[in-house]
């Protein structure tokens, strides 16, 4: 027994309660981050472009998955087409997953592997500019005012990325948040598209019934866009426009109060917080919910059967008078680990201007940057794309709200949990105001204003 | 003085030369491996500590703050709350997983009929890939329609949504964990029990030893060893446990099933703050390595 009681004490001693637990969890996660100096290391292939040599320059574009699988086949075959077309420079495409895709953007450039250009979330070019990595797209810009080619981007959508004076990407798509709902529920409950804040409000209450609720939403990030919307909609903002944190302004209170009352009325479904995104949609599909605030290729997701009975609302004036709702402006952007920006620079501005048919054959899940993109056919063509183009996309406004463009910190913002922590306060039926002022230091510290 | 060298002494010359050879050719053979723990644990171990001691995020190294980032931990209202939920997560976890193991091994232990296919049967929940049960629960359980509120519904009871609500997702993940752990405990325990000499129960009945007092005084102090070892690493396992609160909750709402390894994740990986998140880890490492060095002593003194 002594001998027993011996060993097992040695080797939990040694194995269990300390050196093994110690490297799972400080090794674990300090593994994964291991932040250095980037170092340059583009992968060039004898002479560049512009040098004259007789090997042509090799580009690295990274590129998200923003569609179906088709989405990822017409981007290999664009960039064939530019290959074809470009013998001096030759681009390797690879499509980026968007599990773990910060992991894998943060890795690439602490480890000098960065791509010379890619797509990315909606604040990655600045998080990245703000640590060294981006090389700015300032001569583009500036050489697109002057042929005009500028006057082609959605309105603001260039500005928007603008940030410590250097416009730090390309703008090339727009995600949006936009209410979608369940004709036959609609029908059925007798209930007509709302216009305003108290008929949305009578309309969820009106379908709600029979274990079928007004609306769904969820505890990810997917359900804190419900808190922009109706804070967007509402005339207000996070921030002032020398981006403090503006959190308990009125309008925002009034949007989140508001929200918080259609919970309170029992027009959204209890099971919300508890739902993920997907959920959600699930919830959605099969009829339980009548309407459900999410992205423009949402109905993609769905059985044709499923889809026909989806439609848009058109925009919703809040008790204010305002029109709004939130958007993303998702960009295109340079590394400065490229080795050769001239011909990053040249792939960048043929990839805007030729990139359509990630649309017409792609199927892109969002909508184009670009307004001659948006007058194509396989746009006007498409009732609900259009509606979103023409009704919607003028009233997008940004989380960075009143802020004239977009900045690091709104990811952690948009990605830390607070908001996601408020939006299930509020699903949960809890006081808005406090769940408000709860959040409000953890804001604060994220904006370094604590 | 001669300089000739005798084969006597050549061959002791070399025979000590073979002895040192052989002396050292363990510490060689353990070399190599020596090395790679070094790279792959202590190395990533020690980096991580330092990490823990800057500002820095998954890009910049940051500053240098010293135990700065250990001492906010303290006025974080969400490692308060990851710390309390990560106990009670433990400490249910632990208690109810031993209970069913305990109760589950006492009878497979005896000759019941069925005894090999439930053993293999209740190893069931332990065997699933985490991802696949705890996705299988969410399913059964998160809103009107899953499996449980329809079972529920026949006794005219609920809908209740478990993870809609802080105290049931608390209970939930709980009882989650115990369900996916007491295999262990009841493997352990039924190898632990055919251990015991049959002798001893003879000796018990025939001193007129009732059902309690034999598993009071036969039973349990010979499976108090093996049970203190699996107290110890269930603690370990539960305070670590990142898949049963992430995939059942992803430590909502509101936060309240948020244990201190999902609260690390979120600070490092969607927070972008290396330093606060490797400390969280690194004062587990402290809490974890405390209790099992009190547990282990404890016992010690009972022996």
């Amino acid at each position: 027994m002594s001998t027993y009681n011996g060993v097992s004490r040695r080797k939990f001693l040694k194995m269990s309660s300390a050196v093994g637990l110690a490297i799972a969890l400080g090794g674990g996660l300090s593994a994964c981050g291991s932040p250095s100096a980037p170092t340059p290391s583009a992968t060039q292939v004898g002479g560049g472009a512009t040098s004259g040599g007789s090997s042509p320059v090799r580009l690295d574009f990274w590129d998200m998955v923003w569609g179906p699988p088709e989405y990822i086949q017409t981007a290999k075959d664009l960039v064939k087409q530019f290959n074809d077309e470009h013998k001096s420079i030759q681009v390797n495409y690879r499509s980026i997953p968007w599990n773990n895709w910060y992991q894998t953007f943060t890795t690439a450039i602490g480890a000098g592997t960065a791509p010379d250009i890619s797509t990315g979330a909606g604040y990655q070019a600045v998080q990245f500019y703000d640590s060294g990595a981006i090389l700015p797209v300032d001569e583009v810009i500036e050489e697109w005012r002057k042929s005009g080619e500028l006057e082609d981007f959605v309105p603001g959508s260039v500005d928007i990325l603008k940030y410590d004076g250097h416009y730090v990407a390309l703008p090339w798509a727009i995600d949006i948040r936009i209410p979608w709902y369940r004709t036959d529920m609609f029908e059925k409950a007798g209930v007509k598209e709302p216009t305003n804040w108290d008929e949305l409000r009578a309309a969820l209450k009106q379908l709600t019934g029979n274990g079928k609720y007004g609306m769904v939403a969820s505890n990810d990030t997917g359900g804190t866009h419900y808190l922009y919307f109706f804070i967007l909609n509402n005339g207000g903002g996070i921030f002032t426009k020398d981006r403090k944190l503006d959190w308990m302004n009125p309008r925002n209170v009034e949007a989140i109060k508001y929200l918080s009352s259609l919970v309170k009325d029992g027009s959204v479904s209890p099971a919300s917080a508890g739902y993920s995104g997907d959920d959600a949609s699930k919830a959605f599909g099969r009829g339980e919910a009548a309407l459900k605030i999410d992205g423009p290729g949402f109905d993609q997701g769905f059985p044709a059967d499923t889809a026909k009975k989806m439609a848009i609302l058109p925009p919703i004036k809040g008790p204010h008078g305002d029109l709004g709702t939130v958007y993303w402006i998702n960009n295109i952007m340079l590394y400065k680990q490229t080795k050769d920006p001239e011909a990053t620079m040249e792939f960048l501005k043929w990839w805007s201007k030729n990139q359509k048919p990630l649309w017409t054959k792609g199927h892109n899940g969002q909508l184009p940057a670009r307004k001659s993109f948006a007058s194509d056919p396989y746009f006007k063509n498409d009732p609900r794309l259009s509606f979103i183009n023409d009704k919607w996309v003028s009233v997008g406004k940004t989380v960075a709200t009143h802020a004239p463009s977009i900045f690091p910190q709104l990811n952690a913002v948009e990605g830390q949990g607070v908001m996601q922590t408020l939006i299930q306060d509020i699903l949960q039926g809890k006081d808005p105001v406090e769940s408000m002022q709860k959040a409000e230091p953890q804001l604060k510290a994220i904006m370094g204003e604590s | 003085m001669s300089t000739s060298v005798t084969k006597q002494e050549v061959s002791t010359l070399l025979s000590s030369r073979r002895r040192g050879r052989l002396e050292s050719l363990p510490y060689l053979l353990v070399l190599p491996s020596l090395a790679l723990i070094c790279l792959i644990e202590l190395y990533p171990f020690v980096t991580g500590f330092y990490y823990s001691l800057k500002s820095g995020s998954l890009l910049n190294t940051g500053e240098f703050v010293g135990l700065g980032n250990y001492i906010r931990l303290w006025s974080m209202p969400d490692f308060i709350h990851a710390l309390y939920f990560s106990a009670l997560f433990a400490f249910f976890a632990v208690f109810g997983s031993y209970l069913v193991g305990l109760g589950l091994a006492l009878v497979l232990a005896r000759d019941v009929p069925g005894k090999g296919f439930f053993r293999v049967a209740l190893l069931i929940p332990w065997i699933i890939p985490s991802i696949v049960s705890i996705t299988s629960w969410r399913w059964l359980i998160q809103d009107q329609h899953g499996s449980v509120n329809v079972f529920l519904s026949w006794f005219g009871l609920g809908p209740y949504y478990f993870l809609s609500s802080e105290h049931l997702a608390m209970l939930s993940v709980i009882v989650i964990k115990i369900w996916r752990s007491f295999p262990f405990m009841m493997v352990s325990l039924i190898a632990a029990l055919q251990t015991i000499d049959q002798s001893l129960y003879e000796a018990a009945a025939i001193d007129g030893a009732g059902r309690w007092a034999t598993f009071r005084y036969v039973t349990l102090p010979h499976i108090k060893t093996i049970s203190v070892v699996m107290w110890i690493l269930m603690t370990i396992w539960s305070v670590n446990d990142f898949d049963t609160p992430w995939l059942l909750t992803q430590g909502g709402p509101s936060n309240a099933t948020e244990n201190l390894i999902v609260l690390a994740y979120r600070y490092t990986f969607a927070g972008n703050m290396v330093g606060i998140g490797t400390a969280i880890a690194f004062t587990m490492l402290v809490i974890l390595a405390v209790l099992s060095i009190l547990i282990l002593r404890y016992q010690e003194r009972e022996d």
